[in-house]
């Protein structure tokens, strides 16, 4: 008596399984939970976001104004984190600053990434002469010491954040073209693609929908790499001068701001310093527990 | 295989040369130029004019790089402009203190590196691998300047130990050799740690344990040779960046190297001193990725044929 109420069964089994199949949205959030790195590194990461979204909200005051003759420590009344060596407010230099380095790191990524996955895609799938150009290209950067080209922009346009975005921005969306090029490569002769070719869609139908998933994995992993890596870099730069100017706040400068003052009043150097480290360690961490995520032949390890 | 050295060779050449065109064109880009540093402010229009003309200023940018280029063949590498030394003369005593700073670096960053990664993998899970592992990702955490000014901190200004910048003497060798190798050891760790653990999970290491070879010779002869090759091919890749970072190390403790020139001369838009150095500095990149590819090529001998 298999009919109707078998049937049935059948029909409603079918309903539940797709209606508790997650998204893929949610099988990633629920994979990035189970994950502590991963998880650890976010909720790190996102506090930074959030600081730099809305951290003039917190910022007591403005971040270039002198408003005492002293540097005053931490927890000095009116000022949080105390004031730097020219009696500025350290929390409000450090939301600002925190705000150029989250803009530097992002920015930059977002746009390499958006032309390195376009370039790869399109170099892997196509192949022919664009591929040798672009390659070529692609395999002449993306081995070159990022801070190198940084100083020759920065000799070409000047001292200033403009120079390090730029060389950033040249050296890494080759990185993204290179990995995602070469993913393309293997997945382009994958029997999915024939058969979504034989089912008549057009090509780029099959790059969006069925190539881009499966590529954007590694590139997400390699990306909060490289947002760490040009966090860095700007900040080295700024360092030695050659990055932000006066009177931008960006950690690096407040680090070397502080240096006259270790033995004295270490904190003008400690807070934006601590403050780098924890951004780029959560952005490693993060980075770490991505790729856990995205390549589970790596987790047994 | 010579075929494969041959097309590298060649297409390394095509980007030394390409570099030297960008480099070139970027200086000459920027606003400003030498008349504005080498120059009193208050000389007149014509004194200016003058010296515009002597250096080759004036004529287009081609044609001043197809002169520069003619006497860099002819050996004639150009003189500082800010104090009229040759560029020869600085290499000499520049890249020396480079290379003293750079090889001391890429020594000690393997050196500590390798056996660290190897006792991670042995000990994977337990506490040596986890305080590596942890040391590792606080090591690729820490920007250099930053693992500098605390080092200083308690090495030149707590304890006294060590000088806190300057040049040449072993102890005043020791700090900037430290920070500038802290970002490779941690990388290299890690990688020598990962790929240790994929070999370890190979058949050939069932094989001999099941042979009843020795857990130290089975690590030590067969899975640690197979686990250092990839680290061996990406060391070129390390040194371009520990080019890279040496910019920033050499400028923070004052170590009169190649770098730290480079930072300098741009600074003061000395184009002459800028130029050969940033040439020397890319040649020694791209050797290293030239060098990079080749022992990946002899490692992997599919890589010939693409």
């Amino acid at each position: 008596m298999s009919t109707i109420s078998q049937r049935r069964q059948d029909w409603e089994r079918d309903v539940l399984a797709h209606a508790a199949r997650p998204s893929r949205l949610h099988e990633a959030w629920q994979q990035l939970s189970s994950n502590k790195l991963a998880l650890a590194g976010s909720v790190i990461v996102l506090l930074f976001c959030l600081v730099a979204a809305f951290g003039p909200l917190l910022a007591p005051s403005y971040a270039t104004q002198v408003l005492e003759d002293a540097r005053l420590p931490p927890l000095s009344p009116g000022h949080l984190l105390g004031t730097d060596d020219l009696g500025r407010d350290m929390l409000s230099r450090l939301v600002l600053g925190i705000r150029i380095s989250i803009a530097v790191g992002l920015g930059t990524t977002a746009i390499s990434l958006l032309v390195g996955t376009l370039a790869g895609m399109i170099t892997g799938y196509y192949r022919g002469w664009v591929d040798t150009i672009v390659n070529g290209f692609v395999e002449m950067v993306w081995g070159f010491p990022l801070i190198l080209i940084a100083v020759l922009m920065v000799g070409a346009l000047g001292p200033g954040l403009l120079g390090v975005v730029l060389a950033v921005g040249l050296i890494n969306w080759a990185g993204f073209a290179r990995i995602i090029r070469g993913e393309v490569l293997v997945l382009r002769e994958k029997e999915f693609v024939a058969s979504a070719r034989a089912l008549g869609k057009g090509d780029t139908v099959i790059m969006v929908r069925h190539l881009l998933p499966n590529v954007i994995g590694p590139a997400l992993v390699m990306g909060s790499y490289y947002v760490a890596v040009a966090i860095i870099v700007e900040a080295g730069l700024s360092f030695i001068g050659m990055g932000a100017q006066e009177p931008l706040p960006s950690l690096g400068k407040m680090v070397a701001e502080g240096r006259g003052y270790m033995l004295v009043d270490h904190w003008i150097s400690t807070i934006p310093g601590v403050a780098i480290v924890l951004l780029v360690l959560g952005l490693n961490v993060l980075g770490d527990g991505l790729r856990d995520i995205f390549d589970p032949r790596l987790r047994e390890r | 295989m010579l075929i494969y050295v041959a097309r590298r060779s060649a297409y390394m050449a095509l980007i030394v040369l390409l570099s030297s065109i960008a480099i070139f064109y970027s200086l000459r880009f920027a606003p400003g130029d030498p008349t504005g540093v080498t120059l009193n402010p208050l000389t007149a229009h014509q004194a200016r004019e003058a010296y515009r003309e002597r250096l080759g200023l004036n004529r287009p940018i081609y044609d001043q790089y197809f002169t520069y280029i003619g006497r860099l063949v002819r050996g004639d590498v150009g003189t500082s402009l800010v104090n009229g030394s040759s560029n020869l003369e600085l290499l000499k005593f520049y890249g020396r203190n480079s290379l003293i700073l750079g090889l001391t670096a890429l020594a000690l960053s393997y050196v500590i590196a390798i056996p660290l990664g190897i006792l991670a993998a042995v000990k994977r899970n337990k506490w040596p691998d986890q305080l590596a592992m942890g040391g590792a990702i606080l090591g690729m955490g820490i920007p250099n300047f930053w693992l500098a000014l605390i080092l200083v901190y308690f090495f030149s200004l707590n304890l006294n130990l060590l000088p806190a910048a300057g040049c040449c003497s072993p102890n005043q060798l020791i700090l900037p050799a430290v920070v500038l190798a802290a970002e490779g050891i941690a990388v290299t760790t890690r990688m020598v740690r990962s790929s240790m653990l994929e070999q370890l999970r190979q058949d050939y290491v069932r094989t001999l344990r099941a042979q009843g070879l020795p857990e130290w010779r089975v690590v030590g002869r067969h899975v640690l040779r197979n686990a250092l090759i990839p680290v061996i091919s990406l060391s070129g890749l390390r040194l371009g960046w520990l080019i890279g970072y040496a910019l920033i190390v050499e400028t923070i403790f004052r170590w009169p190297g190649a770098g730290f020139l480079l930072v300098d001369s741009v600074i003061r838009r000395d184009y002459p001193v800028a130029q050969f150095f940033s040439l020397v500095l890319v040649f020694f990149v791209v050797v290293a990725n030239w060098l990079a590819d080749i022992s990946y090529g002899l490692a992997n001998p599919v890589v010939r044929r693409a």
